[in-house]
């Protein structure tokens, strides 16, 4: 029986043995099969002092990003004051009746800020306006319905251009322009931010209400 | 020596553009809130070069280019085969089921109060608002896309599609030659403040939008031997650049007047002039 565990035992310490020696190259021990005292080959960890201590850790190299609330309040980016010699917030607004003409025609700009490294800041939609043209009848006084037009709208919003390439940049938009699309270049201020949003009428109610 | 102060603040404005096939421009509304830069200069630590500033008045496309072979049949490619892939919108429905409803009236158990949605869909059919509104087409007769060669070169309705320069006809020294509107800079004013002067000196009465504070162009020529003298070697011009707002009516006379594109420069400028004209003027 003792010779046997013992036995177990030394296969044991073999396997160890042969697992440290391939995984640390620095050993110049003799490797004996004779027994070796136990205590000494489990407190000899050397891997934390290996120069491969820690390969393949990222996660302190990424930035810090902070749990997301869900009851964040969307604040308003900083607008930038024009300075001498650059633009502050820009917005150039593209709308018209035809929605494959604007689409294009905001991306078009976007590429082409992007390639004249101008930084765009947001490019977004406001909601489509529903236009129906009411016609009178000939013969009565009703009016019926003629059309519906839908107008859309599409905004880039550029920071920071430079002032000596603003006559370029709108000369090359107003060339491509195309037919029945608006065009319209202009600061952007808080009021367009709050824009945006949709009115809470029971909230502006309220606090009517509240000042009363 | 007093401080050379030039403070050039950025305008903003509002343009708008709106194409319209009727008429031969567009509307370009200006709102100018621009601050005009102090230009304190001392007159006496002059160069010798006399500065003048020029305008590059263009009057922008009205239409669209034509299009290419290639691009014509892609066009028809493309919209063809949206037109396979797309639904039926409620128009073409209502005109199915309104042939449905006529051929099951034709039968002889016809039950019409078995009928749905009656109302007033029998007293229209969707037939007949597309003939009412195809007769309503026929009466609108679009502009023409290109005048064709009966405008010439001194009317700013030529070539719709591209966009024209003007070009005057001035006495330099002693000759007459084909330039860019330019005038003599006077001491106290901007650059722009001269180019914008040159604008007003053009007999014809244009409205036009300037484009920005930096010139987008400069030219320098000497004076030939005879006529420099001390204080002066040549001139310098600084070219701005400027966009037309409003229609230009006005006729005007042959000979000193031209509205030209980029590739017709060549017959009217002069070779130096043109290299340096060309680098800023776009053939879009």
């Amino acid at each position: 029986m003792n010779y046997l565990t013992s036995i177990k035992k030394v296969i044991l310490l073999q396997n160890t043995r042969a697992l440290m020696c391939a995984a640390s190259s620095v050993q110049n021990e003799l490797l004996t099969t004779q027994k070796v005292p136990w205590g000494a080959l489990l407190t000899n960890r050397q891997y934390r002092s290996m120069p491969t201590h820690g390969i393949g850790k990222y996660r302190h190299l990424l930035p810090k990003t902070l749990p997301k609330k869900k009851k964040d309040k969307i604040q308003m980016k900083q607008i930038k004051a024009a300075s001498d010699t650059e633009f502050g917030v820009l917005n150039v607004c593209v709308s018209g009746y035809d929605m494959t003409l604007v689409e294009h025609y905001s991306q078009y700009i976007h590429n082409f800020c992007n390639h004249l490294d101008i930084k765009v800041v947001e490019s977004y939609a406001l909601p489509t306006k529903t236009t129906e043209v009411m016609v009178m009848q000939d013969q009565g006084t009703k009016m019926y319905v003629d059309g519906i037009l839908k107008t859309y709208e599409r905004f880039v919003q550029i920071s920071e251009m430079k002032a000596t390439l603003c006559p370029i940049f709108m000369e090359v938009l107003l060339k491509n322009q195309p037919e029945g699309v608006q065009l319209c270049v202009k600061e952007h201020t808080e009021a367009d931010f709050q824009s945006r949003f949709k009115a809470r009428p029971e909230l502006e109610g309220l606090i009517a209400k509240m000042n009363n | 020596a007093a401080p050379f102060r030039c403070i050039y603040r950025p305008l903003w404005r509002v343009i708008t553009g709106s194409g319209r096939l009727t008429v031969g421009m567009r509307n370009i509304s200006f709102t100018e809130n621009h601050f005009s830069a102090t230009n304190h200069k001392t007159a006496s630590v002059g160069s010798p070069w006399t500065l003048h500033g020029a305008v590059c008045l263009q009057r922008l496309p009205v239409i669209s280019q034509d299009r290419n072979p290639i691009e014509e049949e892609f066009s028809g490619l493309m919209q063809q085969m949206e037109l396979e892939r797309s639904l039926l919108s409620d128009h073409e429905l209502r005109l199915l089921e309104d042939a449905a409803r006529m051929s099951r009236k034709q039968e002889e158990d016809y039950d019409s109060d078995e009928e749905e949605d009656y109302g007033d869909k029998e007293i229209v059919t969707a037939q007949d608002l597309e003939d009412a509104w195809e007769q309503k087409l026929k009466q609108f007769h679009p502009a023409q896309r290109s005048n064709g060669d009966k405008l010439d070169v001194s009317s700013s309705e030529r070539c719709l599609a591209d966009s024209l320069v003007l070009l005057i006809k001035q006495d330099v020294g002693s000759q007459k030659v084909w330039l860019l509107p330019q005038v003599q800079w006077k001491a106290g004013e901007t650059l722009r403040q001269t180019a914008e002067r040159a604008l007003a000196h053009l007999p014809a009465d244009v409205k036009a939008t300037f484009l920005g504070n930096a010139p987008c162009g400069f030219y320098k020529y000497k004076y030939p031997k005879d006529i420099q003298k001390e204080g002066s070697v040549g001139a310098k011009v600084f070219f701005f650049k400027a966009v037309m707002c409003s229609p230009n009516h006005l006729p005007l006379e042959k000979n000193s007047f031209a509205w030209v594109k980029k590739d017709e420069l060549k017959d009217f400028l002069t070779p130096e002039y043109l290299k340096q004209v060309n680098r800023f003027i776009m053939s879009l």
